[in-house]
């Protein structure tokens, strides 16, 4: 099950930045949606972890 | 008391693009092919019966202002030609209900979109017709 990140605001039922599955557009071209600029093979990456370099020890 | 209907802000979504704004016209057509089923002692033509089913052979018209912005009208129809796609239509916008009934076409085929339709001093429109698709309504 492949996942999508939504990057318009006419994808019915999403927003951007939301991320939908196969699953979520079944029956829908995907093709279509990607060359359209509707959603994108990337998905969001979760933000690296920080560490608080002014941590003392 | 007859009722008109008015309708300014239908939900028309293609290939789950929302293209609302960019459309004037939309047209469904719900078709079952005629058979006919008149037979030696019948005294007028007959089509149909009740245990007579035949295929359905639906159609959809929509009229769009032509955008060639990023997700806009060409964007999102130029993928679609010669594939099958998913057209959803209702009243207006909202769930599905008694006076808001959804329809949606599942595997309508376009056959053909017109990219350059221009005339000077006008707004560009497109027409588009899908093909074929079951035809299914909820009210709920």
């Amino acid at each position: 099950m492949a996942n999508y990140l939504v990057t318009s605001t006419r994808l019915a039922g999403f927003k951007p930045g939301d991320v939908v599955t196969s699953t979520d557009l079944d029956g829908v071209n995907i093709e279509a949606l990607i060359e359209g600029g509707h959603i994108s093979t990337q998905t969001a990456k979760k933000s690296a972890k920080t560490k608080d370099t002014n941590e003392k020890e | 008391m007859a009722t008109s209907v008015y309708l300014s802000n239908p939900n028309v979504t293609i290939n789950s693009v929302d293209l609302r704004d960019q459309c004037t016209s939309a047209t469904l057509n719900y078709v079952y092919e005629q058979l006919e089923t008149t037979a030696f002692g019948d005294t007028a033509r007959k089509y149909g019966a009740s245990s007579v089913t035949s295929l359905q052979n639906n159609s959809v018209e929509i009229e769009l202002y032509q955008s060639y912005a990023g997700s806009e009208t060409e964007a999102t129809i130029y993928g679609l030609v010669g594939i099958q796609t998913n057209i959803v239509l209702a009243p207006a916008t909202g769930a599905a209900s008694a006076t808001n009934p959804i329809y949606t076409l599942t595997g309508a085929y376009l056959e053909s979109h017109t990219p350059i339709n221009a005339s000077l001093g006008e707004l560009s429109t497109i027409t588009l017709t899908f093909t074929g698709g079951v035809l299914t309504k909820a009210v709920a």
